[in-house]
């Protein structure tokens, strides 16, 4: 093999505490190297022709390059030596930016280490073989997986660049936290004026499929060609039939059910339509509330339904649907704040959440939008907002800031004004965090136009005092203790991620943080990408975002889907595992191992053999690690190539 | 071993015979201080078995090669774990294998009484010892027309004196009452790890000098399934040199070590099998404590469960990596 090597200086990056010049010099001592140089920048457009040039000069047909992270440029590099004519696998990259030039001082040992890491790319290169993608086609339909603001941003923008789309929603309805939301900031905008024909578009438009009250059960294969089992839940309604006419639910004799659209604030029928908007506008039964399953006795609904849509006896089913692409969307849960026994952990009843407000403030919510006390329906003259309710808190395991909290406060402090205007709002914060456009302006109209007091300091207590609630804290500006007879506290709950968040990731085969938000492919260069092919994110689910942020990736999760299947092949990694057929002696262990069930077992002329269905297998090298007698071998990191690696390491 | 016992014993393999290829036992090997195995395929083989402190080997190793056709065995408490660990890899089928069990005492470590008369362990050509009994608590051993004899705990095989599992952990047929089980600490890997690293790898280069790569620990061990097909003789990949070198002797130790982990029952059988006494077991022993604190699991208990390191879950139940700081 003739192999060229190739050491970035990456301006200063590297060269600062690495002498690329002598690392390039050492290397032209190494086994099969025939010429070697330093660059001042590997990657830019001269330093590709130079590797380009290199090539045709002298006659490579290997190229180590000796830069950054293979995660950052590894692609560049490869379309590099392929233009010039040699297969993309012939490359090697020893990142001598992030495990070397940025870690250390000492220019002399970065120097030797840099050249160690390039000995040990090129002994792994003179064991490379060009690989070969395979092609195969693609389903060009896409899942997105829940039905709030940025699913349904996704999913509208891919339907109307012709891509099938499947929708599933847990809810009965779609809209996430969006629809149960007053006015929006900082346009204090009707929420479900400018979302509800959103929804209606989603369920007009001809080419998406929406599951309401359904999960994804199952997922299996891979971008391109996934399967989806998607689980519809029981909701004993026909929903062929229910018209959404709502007669039901005036007739329903079991009215004290929880009222989760509603977060509690008032009570709603055991069958219900969430909201008048709802889509799709179809009745559910919750069986906890409902007579008929609680008693026996009932089935006032099921005489009263002009199109006999109920059915007791609905069973759970099950759907298929294949998709290229998948979208998850599953947006955040509210924090529970009872968590905190400082404030009432829950007891007293005119403590509440932040989007229990939101829906007292909807004129379409439960209180008819009057702000009621829970305790005795009075109008409250003092509120008092607690922001940071599980944010910003590393003692309850929220270390994060929520990002939204800030805004949604300063809006319900305005709203409160404008719905009371003899009330006063108190708002106790951390920190005012109002970075977006006509962010900042927001907070100090709440403040100054609108006279909300804001009081810098975290609240120690709230215990009762007669029918007020006493509000105690510190104003740390001021330093001193502040003491407030609240009518009526809003929490500022914070956001976490949506149940079983997790559950969902672990189908999808995706990372998720430690608090359960799903992690994007890279903070900054591949924020709506996963880690997986052909799945991406939208929205609240990669961490808290306001609505604009929320919609904007929505439509960047729609652009990578419509890129992705904008062709009807794709290709295969050929990095993926590979079973020698003389060497395996059928054990088993790689079936039992592969996280992907990518390998099953085959009989090879009587013999027990394993098989990689290589479509299927995502080239983690769990198998090769685990085959006893390396049957099976990872292709471009099999063991060989790894021992390679470590001999010349050990060699140095 | 109490006679009916031995007895009863042959009566359960006469009585599955007709229905199995073999069955799988002892009889006396190459002196009378030695078993060999016996592969019972007539009522007058069975004649022949014997079981009991002597039985030493364990025949599970067999096993595998006989996948397809249905054989019977005969087991001490460790030699079942080797048979369920098979079963549990999916490599024996339960169905292909009955299962005879009996309660085990120990098992004689033939080196230690080889050193006991002042002899090594090699030096016990066949036909030397000329007679070897085990009377309750005692062994007696007659070399050149002169006999010795010794408390039987004082030759007993270490293993044998923290077993934990001394009857079948799973059989079609047991015979006799269930023998004591005992405790193991893992004291003995105390002195090790109290030398340093450095002290250690000393050691261990000192003892693997020895190694004459003859693979005698990888053949006795009932798990190490590859056979033909093992790293060690392999060039692609190549994980090994043919070289013989110290170094390369300690990584296939360590290889085999690996390659058990989470897997290995504790059975000694690679240890007691090196000619050269090099301790191997040691290796085995450190991985099987580490699976058991870090997932809470031992091999050849369960042969419906599978080795941790032979299954992915996302998240290990023993292993709360998501609490993790
Ligand atoms: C009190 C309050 C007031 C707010 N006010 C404003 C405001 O004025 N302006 C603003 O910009 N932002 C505001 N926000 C923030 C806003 O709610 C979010 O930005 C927005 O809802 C995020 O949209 P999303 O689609 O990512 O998530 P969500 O709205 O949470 O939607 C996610 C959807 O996915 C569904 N889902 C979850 N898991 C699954 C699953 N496994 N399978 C199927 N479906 C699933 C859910 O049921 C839900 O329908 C406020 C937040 C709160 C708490
Ligand atoms: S682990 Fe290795 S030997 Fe066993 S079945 Fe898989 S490839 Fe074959
Ligand atoms: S590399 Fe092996 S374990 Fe990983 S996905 Fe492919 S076949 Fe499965
Ligand atoms: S490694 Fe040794 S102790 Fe473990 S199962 Fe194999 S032979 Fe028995
Ligand atoms: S049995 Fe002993 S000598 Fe033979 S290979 Fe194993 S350790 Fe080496």
């Amino acid at each position: 093999m003739r192999i060229g090597v190739f050491v970035c200086h990456c301006g200063s990056n590297i060269a600062a505490t690495v002498d690329s010049a002598a690392v390039a010099a050492a290397a032209r001592d190494f086994d099969e190297v025939v010429f070697s140089t330093d660059t001042m920048y590997t990657c830019s457009e001269p330093g590709q022709t130079g590797i380009i040039e290199a090539i045709k000069t002298h006659a490579l047909d290997g190229v180590v390059v000796a830069a950054c992270s293979p995660r950052m440029h590894e692609p560049t590099f490869r379309r590099a030596v392929e233009r010039a004519g040699v297969n993309r696998y012939m490359v090697e990259m020893a990142n001598i930016r992030e495990h070397v030039s940025w870690i250390g001082k000492d220019k002399e040992a970065n120097t030797n280490k840099a050249t160690e890491l390039v000995r040990m790319a090129v002994e792994k290169l003179r064991l490379n073989r060009p690989l070969f993608p395979k092609t195969f086609k693609a389903t060009r339909r896409v899942l997105v997986i829940g039905g709030g603001v940025a699913g349904i941003q996704t999913a509208l923008d891919c339907a109307e660049a012709g891509l099938e789309v499947v929708m599933v929603e847990r809810e009965s309805t779609i809209g996430g936290k969006m629809a149960k939301l007053d006015k929006t900031f900082p346009t204090v905008d009707c929420s479900s004026c400018i979302l509800g024909p959103k929804m209606v578009d989603v369920a007009q438009h001809p080419n998406i499929t929406l599951y309401a009250s359904a999960e994804v059960e199952a997922v299996s294969g891979f971008v391109g060609n996934f399967e989806v089992t998607i689980r519809k839940k029981v909701t004993c309604v026909d929903w062929e039939k229910c018209t959404g006419c709502g007669l039901c639910t005036e007739k329903c004799p079991s009215k004290k059910a929880y009222n989760r659209f509603d977060e509690g604030v008032g009570p709603t029928t055991a069958i219900n339509i969430p909201f008048p908007q709802a889509i799709p506008k179809k009745a559910v039964i919750d069986k906890e509330f409902c007579r008929y399953f609680t008693t026996g006795k009932c089935g006032v609904c099921a005489k009263i339904c002009p199109t006999g849509a109920i059915n007791y006896e609905q069973q759970e089913e099950l759907a298929q649907e294949k998709v290229g692409a998948i979208v998850a969307a599953t947006g955040y849960d509210l924090f529970d704040w009872r968590a905190y026994g400082e404030y009432g952990a829950g007891r007293y009843p005119d403590v509440i959440s932040s989007l229990q407000y939101e829906r007292m403030l909807s004129a379409s919510g439960p209180t008819g939008g009057h702000i009621k006390r829970p305790s005795d329906g009075k109008e409250p003259k003092t509120v008092v907002f607690i922001q940071c309710v599980g944010s910003r808190d590393a003692s309850i395991g929220r270390p994060y800031c929520s990002g939204f909290c800030c805004m949604y406060t300063a809006k319900q402090a305005i709203l409160t004004k404008d719905h009371i205007p003899d009330s006063q709002s108190y708002v106790f914060y951390m920190d005012i965090r109002a970075p977006g456009k006509a962010y900042d302006e927001f907070t100090r109209r709440a403040m100054e136009e609108y006279g909300a007091q804001y009081v810098r300091g975290r609240v120690a207590l709230i215990y009762p005092k007669g029918d007020k609630l006493v509000v105690r804290g510190t104003d740390t500006l001021m330093s001193s203790q502040v003491e407030v007879e609240a009518d009526l506290v809003v929490l500022a709950a914070g956001a976490e991620a949506a149940r079983n968040a997790s559950g969902l990731a672990e189908k999808l085969h995706i990372s998720y943080d430690t608090y359960g938000f799903f992690v994007e492919g890279h903070p900054k260069l591949r924020p709506v990408e996963t880690n997986t092919a052909g799945v991406f994110l939208a929205g609240a689910c990669q961490g808290p975002k306001d609505i604009p942020s929320s919609v904007a990736q929505g439509s960047a999760a729609a652009a990578k889907v419509l890129g992705l299947l904008s062709k009807d092949v794709l290709e295969s990694d050929p990095q993926i595992a590979q079973v020698t057929l003389q060497r395996c002696i059928g054990c088993g262990k790689c079936i039992r191992v592969c996280p992907f069930q990518a390998i099953r077992e085959t009989d090879f002329r009587g013999q027990r053999k394993a098989e990689v269905i290589e479509a299927v297998c995502q080239g983690c090298g769990l198998c090769n690690a685990t085959c006893p007698q390396g049957a099976i071998q990872l292709s471009h990191f099999t063991d060989n190539q790894v021992l390679a690696e470590v001999e010349a390491l050990c060699r140095c | 071993m109490a006679d009916d016992i031995h007895g009863a014993l042959r009566e359960a393999i006469r009585t599955i015979l007709p229905d199995v290829e073999c069955v799988l036992g002892w009889g006396s090997g190459p002196d009378p201080l030695r078993s060999a195995p016996l592969f019972m395929k007539s009522p007058e083989d069975v004649e022949r078995f014997r079981a009991g402190e002597l039985a030493v080997n364990n025949l599970a190793v067999f096993l595998p090669e006989y996948a397809g056709r249905k054989v019977g065995i005969v087991v001490k408490g460790c030699d079942s774990r080797s048979v369920v660990q098979l079963i549990s890899e999916t490599l024996v089928k339960r169905e292909e294998v009955v299962i005879i069990g009996y309660p085990c005492r120990g098992v004689v470590d033939v080196a230690k009484i080889a050193a006991a008369i002042g002899l090594g362990n090699e030096d016990l050509e066949a036909g030397l010892v000329e007679r070897a009994e085990v009377n309750g608590d005692t062994v007696s051993v007659t070399v050149r027309g002169e006999t010795k004899t010794f408390p039987f705990k004082d030759v007993m095989a270490a293993k044998c004196s923290i077993c934990r599992y001394p009857n079948a952990v799973l059989h079609d047929v047991f015979i006799g009452e269930k023998a004591e089980a005992r405790e193991d600490s893992y004291a003995d890997l105390e002195k090790y790890e109290a030398m340093s690293l450095e002290e250690r790898f000393r050691f261990w280069e000192k003892e693997m000098e020895r190694c004459i790569r003859c693979y005698a620990c990888r053949n006795a061990c009932p798990l190490c399934v590859c056979r033909d097909h093992c790293v060690a003789s392999s060039r692609e990949p190549h994980w090994l040199s043919q070289a013989d070198s110290t170094r390369d002797k300690l990584f296939f130790q360590l290889i085999h070590a690996t390659h058990l982990a989470g897997r290995c029952t504790g059975c000694g059988e690679c240890a007691r099998a090196c000619p050269v006494g090099i301790p191997v077991g040691l290796f085995k022993r450190f991985i099987n404590r580490a699976a058991g604190q870090l997932f809470g699991f031992q091999g050849g208990l369960d042969p419906e469960a599978v080795s941790p390191l032979q299954r992915f879950l996302v998240d290990e139940p023993t292993i709360k990596e998501k609490e993790w700081k």
